[in-house]
């Protein structure tokens, strides 16, 4: 009685084929990923180097730096590997340990690398790239662009917005912070909960963007 | 220490979550109501365990130049499973965590008990450890998801509590983004004050 | 070297012993999640088909050359279910309508009656925001305004239509009720419902 020819596969977001590029989407990606759907204000993703390095304005930009440059990479490696060797082999349950080895060997060697022929990146990005390992809005982006069933061209242009996204919270956390630092605040909510207090007042004023682009 | 400490200890002196700061991603994602913290909650606890019980097992077999690597591989692996298992036999609530279910990978709490912890002890209290950091992780995340469930949706685990009337019109930024920041705000805050009595008391 | 050899079989080992289990373990499960998904589909087919008629329905996957394809944008084909009861007669259609919401492209399943009137809907995935958009899974916020209506019918209050959209979640509800309206244009361009105003 039923037949098999009823398969309408659910999905996420299904995109079919491969979709011709078009600038508007480009835009709504952008958009999207650095203010209506902040990596860290609004989907939660790497909230631990948004608290950790939010102290001071200058170890901001340099984490939200090494991010944007470790996104991209990771975005590249675990998009091909997933369409090019996961895929075609119906492997796509070790998307998971795949991706991760992906970025955990990418931050090794983006250290090696700068550590022989940059020294002064090195210096300035240096510290942070171990901390990038663990931070879930790597692994996030890397698995999102295949949920949201982009294209390599989204993907890139997606990591890229979202390394900024990630960059523009952290940098005007830090610099909310930096101002904190000298304010008459109550004993109780020194420290950590006076973070989360700034964070959830950029988060109201990120709910702002809702209404853009849609 | 005995195993009851070991147990205790992820509970409330060393809760993963309101004095270690750890996990927070998913702590403030998934809070959204109750139901999705307790699955999350046990996801977490799943990989935790049995993470620790493989790292326990072979701390002397994996070199320790390989040993990062080696752990977040073992992660990875549970992580994977727990996707896979929730996915056939739980699709409701695989659907509703999504995308924080492969992200248990980079939870710190995991990786942080495999280095801290199971790398340094028997495989019997690094079980012990791992239930109780999960443990701990699952009750703050309810916690949180209390709040937020009753005052954004006026419900807790999807018992209508406060009426149809106050479903209607709900304080929604509690369960939208800021009031997950807001609230842990307060949460922290509460536990500093509970703190500085005790100290205070103490002297 | 030798140290370094040791290592990398070490780190080999690990994973490919992790790689062969999951495989295994995928074996096991991925028939039952594909089941599963057929199941829940299946389900919310009988569930939303339930509205044109009770007793015994037939489904049969209709293929309609000239039906053009609303939600190109979104997915590559327009699969239309048709229902017919135990003599024959057929009842309606069943289909999936693909509309982008706010941060995730909610799937409803929609019956249309052969009149060009909705007579059941649910939705089978969403992934909006919890406690504003996501309340479009729970029919009596928003979904159960759509039954008996028709194409023309099917427009928020806020673009000229009768439609109350979810509070606070415009974009949500009008991603929902463009995406019907438009899968139930292509049923009517196809000749398979009659044009808007059939049914009040």
């Amino acid at each position: 009685m039923i037949n098999s020819m009823l398969m309408w596969v659910i999905v996420a977001a299904p995109d079919g084929g491969e979709p011709s590029f078009s600038i508007a989407k480009m835009m709504a990606i952008i958009v999207s990923a650095i203010f209506i759907n902040n990596y860290v204000l609004s989907r939660f993703l790497g909230i631990c180097p948004f608290l950790g390095v939010s102290k001071q304005l200058d170890s901001a930009v340099g984490m939200g730096a090494a991010v944007v440059f470790v996104m991209v990479l990771a975005t590249l490696g675990s998009w091909l590997v997933y369409h090019n060797v996961l895929v075609p082999n119906g492997m796509e349950y070790l998307r998971t340990i795949t991706f991760i080895i992906i970025i955990a060997s990418l931050v090794q060697l983006v250290e090696m690398i700068l550590q022989k022929f940059s020294p002064a990146l090195y210096d300035a990005l240096g510290i942070f790239l171990p901390l990038i390992t663990t931070n879930c809005a790597i692994l996030g982006v890397a698995v999102l662009n295949i949920d949201d069933k982009y294209s390599l061209g989204y993907s890139l242009i997606n990591s890229v917005a979202a390394g900024i996204g990630f960059t523009l919270a952290l940098v005007l956390m830090a610099g909310l912070r930096e101002r904190m630092e000298t304010a008459n605040v109550p004993e109780a909510l020194k420290g950590l909960p006076l973070a989360f207090l700034i964070a959830g007042a950029m988060s109201i004023a990120f709910l702002g963007f809702a209404g853009l682009g849609g | 220490m005995s195993i009851a400490q070991d147990f205790s200890k992820g509970i409330m002196r060393e809760n993963p979550v309101f004095k270690q700061a750890l996990g927070m991603c998913p702590f403030l994602a998934v809070t959204t109501s109750v139901e999705n913290a307790l699955g999350m909650g046990a996801a977490a606890t799943f990989v935790l365990v049995f993470s620790n019980f493989l790292v326990s097992l072979f701390r002397k077999v994996i070199p320790a130049k390989v040993r990062i690597p080696s752990y977040i591989v073992i992660i990875a692996t549970f992580v994977t499973l727990v996707d896979l298992l929730m996915n056939a036999y739980l699709p409701a609530l695989h659907q509703s965590l999504g995308i924080f279910i492969p992200l248990i990978v980079v939870n710190c709490i995991i990786l942080g008990r495999a280095e801290g912890f199971a790398n340094k002890n028997k495989v019997l209290p690094s079980i012990v450890d791992g239930v109780g950091m999960g443990f701990g992780f699952t009750l703050a995340m309810v916690i949180m998801a209390t709040f937020r469930e009753i005052l954004g949706n006026g419900s807790w685990l999807g018992f209508n509590l406060l009426g149809e009337s106050y479903q209607n019109q709900p304080m929604l930024i509690a369960i939208l983004a800021p009031g997950a920041f807001i609230l842990m705000a307060f949460i922290l805050g509460f536990f500093n004050i509970m703190e500085k009595r005790k100290r205070g008391g103490a002297k | 070297m030798g140290e370094i050899l040791r290592v990398g079989f070490m780190l080999m080992l690990v994973a490919v012993i992790a790689a062969v289990a999951l495989g295994y373990v995928n074996s096991i499960t991925s028939p039952i999640i594909a089941e599963q998904k057929e199941q829940a589909k299946l389900d919310a087919m009988i569930d939303v088909a339930g509205s044109l008629a009770s007793g015994e329905l037939t489904f049969d996957s209709l293929s309609v050359p000239e039906l053009e394809n609303p939600y190109a944008e979104v997915d590559e084909t327009l699969a239309v279910v048709s229902v017919t009861d135990s003599t024959g007669t057929e009842l309606g259609y069943l289909f999936v309508a693909y509309g982008k919401g706010y941060s995730s492209t909610v799937q409803t399943m929609i019956a249309v009656n052969t009149a060009g009137t909705v007579t059941g809907n649910t939705v089978l995935y969403q992934q909006e925001t919890p406690g504003l958009g996501a309340n479009v899974s729970n029919p009596a916020r928003f979904l159960y305004q759509f039954d008996g209506l028709n194409a023309s019918s099917l427009l928020l209050s806020k673009d000229g239509g009768g439609l109350d959209s979810i509070t606070g979640s415009t974009i949500t509800s009008r991603a929902v009720t463009n995406s019907v309206r438009d899968g139930l244009d292509a049923l009517c361009e196809a000749g398979l419902i009659p044009v808007s105003g059939g049914a009040q």
